[in-house]
Parts: structure tokens; sequence; C-alpha cells
């Protein structure tokens, strides 16, 4: 403890010279990030976005860097960190979702002396490897958990996880821990991978989950890992004929997601609250950079949270504003 | 004498087969019967039940609208892929306009028509004025058209989806499933295949978009408008893909910035598997039928199966080669029979 503290004060030490030079004291962040286009991730910006506001009260900045598409993710997010540290980073946040192929680029980023903050994917685990200040997100694993055991709570004790985004560890670990918390409960859990292609195709989900259900038809829950697969799976259930039999729960949610929780076409909604994953995570790194304030709290954690029809309202409301 | 006979015999009943296997799309019918046929035992009854057609039919109408003008396009030598952005502009369009705003939804339906034709009408003027490859020309209009997407959608809605509740009329139209299972959308592309089919074997256009992609030069030269008929294929494929984009938005009550950049491989795919010759002055709208039945199984099939569904890309990658080889032979045969006979 007194060891890591040490080390925060050092690189305190550090980041203030780097910054004695400059004239100004001021902490340009750089947030690595999903595409803006994609619902989810455009909460987490929002959030980045408004921390962002104090940043430049202080005469700092927040920059948002995001892959073109997910064909190419982990590669792709490894270049952009390295990206943010040739541009003068003062602190960096990222998510982990792909260790192999981001590790490197973190690796890096610690070495420049730039502090470091893992979010959204990676957990506590990913932070200490890597040497980061701290992690700001859901852990993946007990949010399929949650999903297993809220499922199991409502008689649906034969799961699918629909993959869309097969390979990336956050959502390898929530279809895992969805199948270990049914399998806990005494029910099953499989898992459908999609091609990559079919991530954002409404089409393509909702026939391969109609497919899947014809073919499995003893499949009564289907657990999704985007708010737009939901959607698509609630389609593919009416058309294999077996609405009301299979429901759905998903992780993330938005407008359309938040709908069918409340007229009772899918069952519940998994939230990591995106927005709160980008605002404390730039937070943190802005007054740490500016005034070396810390947060002694290792592992920030956003969620877990269930929504359903009981909280469902609230939650409308907060999406109305953009900020959930 | 003997075998005078049996060479004349021959020489009646071969030209008939020969005939058939080379005509532009045996190939592709011959690739989709194998590959219906390999699902059949593979995956069994419930491939072949309404369930199981279903679900490739519509997999295949959604993506049939869009493939029919980019196989013209392909024909007279062209590409288009700005399809990507305009179907989801196009989606957006519509469930802003008359989810978000509230407006009639024929208005919405219109102005996102008219989206897709002005788009379209964009690139083939571009195209036309730089002279550069429509590939370079259509992947700056397909940025451009997100990139406006996602900014207006922000900036209107301040979110990037909107959601709809279609009128009884729109969802019957656009968004019913017939039988609970068939996507309305696959009577759209009935229509589509017969009026495609019209334009390309049937009117004298026809003939222009194969002498366009076979030689743009000595097309003009032989008084075709080629200018005014690039234009409006490109027009054509846009509208096609806004179609498809207002479609989803009635089916799925919703619209995403994201989503659509699928259908520009998918689409060429459909295409080429379907025996259009990239370079441009070969195929027909029956093949590129068929190309799309083809794909759509095989995308589909695979999750009636016991497969691993990460191994569905392969096959249709193995498809798509295997599709290019066989076109490049039966063309071949086709071209050295008609040279034969002239000598």
């Amino acid at each position: 403890m007194k060891k890591t503290y040490r080390s925060l004060l050092k690189l305190a030490v550090a980041v203030f010279a780097t910054c004695a030079t400059t004239t100004v004291m001021s902490a340009n962040i750089f947030v690595v990030g999903g595409k803006p286009d994609d619902p989810f991730w455009s909460t987490v910006k929002r959030g980045a976005e408004a921390a962002g506001l104090v940043a430049e009260s202080q005469g700092g900045s927040v920059t948002w860097l995001a892959p073109q598409n997910y064909d190419n993710l982990g590669i792709d997010a490894a270049e952009l960190i390295r990206q943010a540290i040739s541009q003068d980073a003062d602190a960096i946040v990222g998510p982990n979702w792909l260790p192999d192929a981001m590790d490197p680029a973190f690796k890096a980023v610690v070495d420049a002396g730039i502090p470091l903050i893992i979010y959204n994917a990676g957990g506590l685990k990913a932070a200490d490897h890597l040497g980061a200040m701290n992690y700001v997100g859901s852990d993946d694993y007990k949010a399929g958990v949650a999903a297993g055991e809220y499922f199991s709570a409502h008689d649906k004790n034969n799961l699918v996880c629909v993959n869309t985004l097969p390979g990336a560890a956050n959502i390898e670990a929530n279809c895992k821990g969805m199948i270990d918390g049914i399998t806990a409960k005494g029910g099953v859990g499989a898992t459908l991978p999609l091609p990559a292609t079919s991530f954002g195709s409404s089409t393509a989900v909702a026939q391969a989950v109609k497919a899947y259900l014809l073919r499995h038809p003893k499949v009564t829950g289907i657990y999704t890992i985007g708010n737009l697969d939901a959607n698509s799976s609630i389609n593919g259930i009416m058309q294999a004929g077996k609405a009301g039999k299979v429901e759905v729960g998903g992780l993330n949610m938005d407008a359309t997601v938040l709908a069918n929780i409340k007229s009772g076409k899918q069952l519940f909604a998994i939230d990591q609250q995106g927005y709160q994953q980008g605002f404390l995570a730039v937070s943190i790194l802005n007054s740490f950079v500016n005034y070396g304030l810390t947060v002694p709290t290792r592992e920030i954690l956003t969620g877990p949270g269930i929504i359903d029809a009981k909280n469902v309202d609230l939650t409308m409301l907060g999406v109305k504003k953009g900020m959930r | 004498m003997s075998t005078q006979s049996c060479s004349t015999e021959n020489s009646s009943l071969l030209p008939s087969f020969g005939r058939l296997v080379r005509r532009p799309e045996a190939g592709s019918f011959i690739g989709m019967l194998a590959v219906f046929l390999f699902f059949v035992f593979a995956a069994g009854e419930i491939f072949v039940s309404p369930a199981g057609f279903s679900s490739w039919l519509n997999i295949a109408a959604e993506i049939g609208i869009v493939a029919l003008p980019i196989g013209l396009l392909m024909i007279a030598g062209e590409l288009d892929l700005s399809i990507g952005a305009v179907i989801p502009a196009s989606s957006l369009m519509v469930a802003t306009i008359s989810g978000h705003f509230g407006l009639p939804e024929g208005v919405g339906i219109i102005a996102a028509l008219s989206m897709g034709l002005l788009i379209g009408f964009i690139n083939g003027w571009l195209v036309l004025k730089t002279e550069l490859p429509s590939l370079i020309v259509t992947i700056g209009m397909m940025f451009s058209v997100m990139g406006l997407t996602l900014g207006l959608s922000v900036l209107i809605t301040g979110s990037t989806s909107a959601s709809i509740t279609p009128s009884e009329l729109s969802q019957f139209l656009l968004g019913q499933f017939i039988g609970g299972m068939f996507q309305v959308t696959i009577l759209w592309w009935f229509a589509a295949i017969i009026v495609f089919g019209y334009i390309l074997h049937v009117s004298r256009i026809g003939n222009w978009i194969f002498a366009l992609g076979g030689d743009r030069v000595s097309a003009r030269n032989a008084g075709i408008p080629t200018e005014k008929l690039t234009i409006s294929l490109f027009m054509m494929s846009s509208l096609a893909a806004s179609f498809v984009g207002i479609s989803q938005a009635m089916v799925y009550q919703s619209a995403q910035v994201a989503g659509g950049q699928a259908f520009i491989f998918n689409s060429i795919m459909c295409v080429v598997i379907g025996g259009v010759v990239l370079t441009g002055g070969f195929g027909s709208v029956i093949g590129v039928v068929f190309g799309t039945i083809t794909f759509a199984i095989v995308n589909q099939g695979i999750y009636f199966t016991d497969l691993d569904p990460n191994m569905g890309s392969i096959i249709i990658g193995a498809l798509l080669l295997i599709a290019v080889v066989s076109n490049d032979t039966f063309r071949k045969m086709a071209l050295n029979y008609s040279n034969k006979k002239k000598s």
C-alpha cells in the first residue's frame, strides 16, 4: 500500500516536473473508446466530455479517440493509445478490450510516466498488471452472473448468450458469467457466436436468433451484449413463433430497450452506466494531474445495475437527457 | 454412316443443353443448388420447413433489393459502396421525421427516398465529372453520408438512435411479417426482380447497360446517352438502398446510426456469386437472384447445423472464390462456343 502510494507520489512529482516546463498547468487527457455512433459509447463520451468541462475550465482538454469500426479492434485501439502518447498526453484513459493486442501499448503509457486509468473493460486485475492508477467500470463477469441469476429467479433456466463481438475479452467474460450464473442455479447456458459483420445488422441477428431457437427449442432466455441486439433478438423470437415463451435480457440499454422493458417485450437490462465510466475516469485524472489529488478506493465499480419494469421510468428520464 | 448419325444426334441434343449450361447464370444456379442440398442434408427438416425458408428469404430479400441495382451498375462497369451509409441514413431519416418529430409517415418516407435519389445523382455526376473510378467516389460519399448522419442525428435528436411506431398502413406495406415469419420485404424483392429484369433483358436500356460495361467510348459513339444512363444507374442503387433503410425502420421500429456497412460487401458478393463479371459487360438479373439466394442460404444455414458459427465466414469466402473461378470458366465456354460457330 505504502509502495503504491509512494510510486503515485513519484508519478505526481514527475508529472509536475513535466508540467512545470510548460507555462500553463493543465491536463490534456486522451480517452480511447468505442465508436461515437455506438449508442452505449455515446453516453461514455458524454460523461468524459462533462468531466472535460472542468478540465477545460482549468486550461486542459479532453480528446476522444475511437476506431473507425470494430473489425480490427485490438490492434486499432492499441494504435490509438500510441497515438495519444505521441500527442503528449498528460493522462490517458483506455479500455483493455483485447489484452494480448493492447497490453504492450498500455505498458508504453506507464513506461512514459503518463498516468493511466483502465476503464470499461479489463477490471482491477488488468489495472494492477499494467501498473495503471485505477480501474473504473463494471465487472463483466459479475454482470453476466447477475444476468444468469435474474433469469433463474424468473424461471428461465435454459439460456443462450448471443455474442456479436466474439473475441472481445469483456464480452466473453459476460457470456461466461451468465453461463456460470445459471449453472450455479441448476440451469444450462450456451453461447451463440455471430460473425463480426453481424454487429449492428438487425436482420442478421434476428435471423440468427430465430434459426437458433428453431434448432434449440428448449431455450427460454436470451442474453444479448448490445442494445441493438436485444431489439433484434425480440424480433427473432417473434419470427420463431416463441413470443412470450422466450424472454430477452441484455447488456446496455437505450430508448428502444427501455420502451421494450416498459411494454414487457424485454425482461431486463444490465446497465454498466457508461456515463459514469467516462465522467469518473476523466475527473480522477484531471484532479490528479492538476493538483495531485488521489482516490484511494481501488476498483471503482459502475455496475452491474439491473433495469426492469420497477425502475424503468426513472431510467427513461436519464436517457432522454442522453446521460444513460 | 453410324458415326455420322451419332454426331448429328449429338449436335441436335447438345446445343439445347449446351446453351443452358453456357448461359451466364448456369454457374450460379448450380452453386445455389449445391449449397441448398448441402444444408438440407446438414441441417435436416427444420431447414426446409416454412420457418427455415423464411429465415434465409428474409435475409435474401433485404440484400436482394440492393443487389439488383448494384448488379446493373456492375454490368455497366461501375461500383457503389455508398449504399452502406445510405441504408442507415434513410432509416434514421424516417424515424427522426416521423418518429421524433411526429410528422406524417408519407413525409418521412418521401424525404428519405428523395435523399437516396439525390445521393445517387451526386455519385453519378461526380463519377462523370471527375472521371475517377466509382470505387473511390462512392467510398468518399459513404464516409460523408456516415458523418452527416451521425452529426445531424446527435445535433437534432441528441442521440444516435430514434424509434418510430409505424402506422397500420406502413406496417402492412413495409413492416409486416406474413404468417408471423415471412417479411413483407420478400414481395418487394420479387417486384424489384421483375422491374430490373425488364430493364436489363427486355427494354432497350438493357442493351445500353451491357454496351456501357463492354466499352464506354464505343457505346457513346453508337449514340447511347451514356451520361444519363450512368447517373440513372447510381440513382437506382441509392434509391433501393434508402428503400431498404425505410423498411428496416418499419420492421424493427427503430433506427440506428450504425449498421448497414455489411450490405456493401454482401451485395457485391451476391452479384459476383451471381455471375456478373467484375469488369462489367456480362451478367443477368436471374443470376444475381441466384447469387443472393446462395449467399443468404449459406449465411443462415450455418445456424441450423451443428457447425461452429464462427466458421460461416470461411464457407462464404470459399464460395465467392469458387463462384468467380467457375464464372470465368463458364464465360470462356460461352465465348469459345460462339467463336467456333463463326469459324
